[in-house]
């Protein structure tokens, strides 16, 4: 069953098209990834379903309610958590949690909450003395407090370092187990492809694939390479007539194989029958990065961006 | 309604643990009292330039308007600028509360604390400089009110419009000084040359100072000086609903 329904959904601002006809669906109880370099209309794409944007064209459906007309019901079932989005200085993470949880009918227990989330003895710290990992699933919590059946999490670890990511990972993987549909707009492929069940790939403002994570990555092929030293001479030719293997390079000591299938279980049990031992044994896979970049025709990818941007 | 009273305890909290906003908000007024008594000689004589009567007597209701105008231009619009920069108008917007009850909120809290605020400066006059109570409580808390309604009226349409809480600054105090000017802060209003005056009159602060006046020591009130505030606060308050920004 679908919980969300997105059909040509088309914004313009300023006379530029940021989403350009985009259509989508979001299963029940499915961790749902939006991925694009930045100014593909993810924000937008999801702001639409919040209710926050008014589309130029298309037609939303959330819960089977129209996020415009219905945004009271939709808002008691919906929960965001919206990029780049603060809190008062000064304010108690107890004390804003009791406040959003009295807007609505079925509150979730705060403490509880705060608790699964691991901020369980930071009721009493004030917003400002939190770190950023803790401000993030602050975010998160005030998004569940109304028990949302569906989350929608903006950017959730942009800007959080490897470990508070990580841990953060974890937190959404539990909000899924306990029932809840998680739409997940992220910058890292990292991140989705841990998390996601399916994800829409978005490229200026449309809609370039929606699949599983293997999906995707099956879709561009799926060479592999691998490379390795062998202990004992081993000739191109036998390397050569192993199946699924495309060419084999040599650079000083190093053989390198590339092909598809099982190339790469075929060189090492050829290797072991031999007895030669594969020293500095590599293997490149195809990466959902790479089918990331190549389904967005060589966009830089944003892990890039981020990068440069540190 | 729970919310919205939540929301208020909220926000009220927030403004007491700022240690600025809680100093010019509350106390100034009582504090400017105090130490213009105190620290000017001859502060609260009977003097000739004022037909016989006291320094401290023409500023304890300038002191109660400038309270008002420090809540409604100096802590007021940084707060929504603030709000909105954060994203915490827009993040209530995700929620079934819509975020015109931070507003009522904030707008509730700002009332309360000009409330307070007058009524430490009244308690410093009356106990400390012999100045009578207000004669007509009744037209004078209404004047109180009015005046609060109009200046907070201006700082809501600021607020609606700054962007952050610096922008939200600087143009609240743009307003805040001319208005003080106008209030008397600098010139008593009756050594104000005539043509000055009558600019005085149609702004919210001179009218709020002569009414406070009147109220405190006749007991009796211009309508034209209700009437001035009430039209500020519907107009000016009008344009700040319609004007508001949520991001």
């Amino acid at each position: 069953m679908a919980v969300i329904e997105v059909t040509d959904l088309t914004k313009t601002y300023h006379g530029q098209t940021v989403v350009d006809g985009i259509s989508f669906s979001v299963e029940d109880g499915e961790i749902f990834g939006i991925v694009g370099p930045n100014g593909a209309g993810k924000t937008t794409t999801v702001e639409s379903v919040e209710g926050l944007r008014t589309p130029d064209r298309g037609s939303i459906r959330v819960l089977g309610m129209d996020p415009q007309s219905d945004h009271y019901e939709i808002a008691q079932r919906v929960g965001a958590q919206l990029q780049e989005s603060r809190l008062q200085a000064k304010v108690r993470v107890g004390e804003v949690m009791d406040v959003y949880a009295s807007f609505y009918r079925n509150p979730a227990d705060w403490r509880q909450l705060l608790e699964r989330l691991g901020l369980g003895d930071k009721s009493d710290a004030k917003y400002a003395d939190l770190s950023g990992g803790q401000k993030q699933r602050l975010s998160v919590a005030l998004a569940l407090v109304g028990s949302p059946e569906i989350a929608i999490l903006d950017e959730l670890t942009t800007g959080l370092d490897p470990q508070a990511r990580r841990s953060t990972w974890d937190t959404i993987e539990e909000i899924r187990d306990s029932g809840v549909t998680v739409v997940l707009v992220t910058h890292f492929m990292e991140e989705a492809e841990r998390l996601c069940d399916r994800i829409m790939v978005v490229d200026r403002g449309s809609v370039v694939a929606i699949d599983s994570p293997s999906g995707l990555v099956d879709r561009i092929g799926s060479e592999q390479r691998l490379t390795f030293r062998p202990s004992e001479p081993v000739s191109d030719e036998d390397l050569e007539s192993l199946p699924g293997v495309m060419s084999v390079n040599r650079v000083g000591s190093r053989i390198a194989v590339t092909g598809t299938g099982n190339v790469v279980h075929a060189v090492t049990a050829l290797l072991a029958q031999r007895r030669i031992i594969a020293e500095d044994l590599r293997v490149d896979q195809t990466s959902l990065e790479d089918a990331y970049l190549t389904l967005t025709n060589g966009a830089a990818s944003p892990s890039d961006l981020d990068k440069e941007e540190n | 309604m729970a919310a919205t009273m939540k929301l208020t305890r909220l926000e009220g909290k927030m403004f007491l643990r700022d240690p600025i906003a809680l100093f010019f908000g509350l106390v100034f007024p009582a504090v400017l009292l105090l130490a213009l008594g105190y620290l000017f000689p001859g502060f609260d004589e009977p003097v000739e330039e004022l037909d016989w009567s006291r320094y401290i007597d023409i500023y304890a209701p300038i002191a109660l308007a400038l309270g008002v105008a420090t809540l409604g231009l100096v802590t007021l619009p940084p707060i929504l600028g603030t709000y909105r920069q954060y994203g915490i108008l827009r993040r209530l917007r995700t929620t079934p509360v819509h975020p015109s009850r931070l507003l009522s909120a904030q707008l509730m809290v700002h009332l309360g604390v000009a409330v307070a605020a007058a009524a430490m400066a009244v308690l410093v006059a009356v106990l400390a400089f012999d100045v009578p109570l207000p004669q007509s409580p009744l037209l004078f808390t209404v004047s109180l009110l009015l005046a609060a309604a109009s200046v907070f009226s201006i700082g809501l349409l600021v607020g609606a419009v700054a962007r952050t809480q610096v922008s939200g600054q600087a143009i609240g105090m743009a307003i805040y000084f001319p208005m003080l000017f106008l209030a008397g802060v600098w010139i008593p209003r009756s050594i104000m040359p005539d043509g000055l005056l009558v600019v005085s009159d149609l702004t919210p602060l001179g009218a709020a100072v002569q009414a406070l006046d009147d109220t405190w020591f006749t007991g009796s009130v211009d309508p034209m000086n209700l009437a001035v505030m009430a039209v500020w606060a519907i107009v000016i308050g009008f344009l700040a609903v319609r004007l508001f920004r949520w991001e």
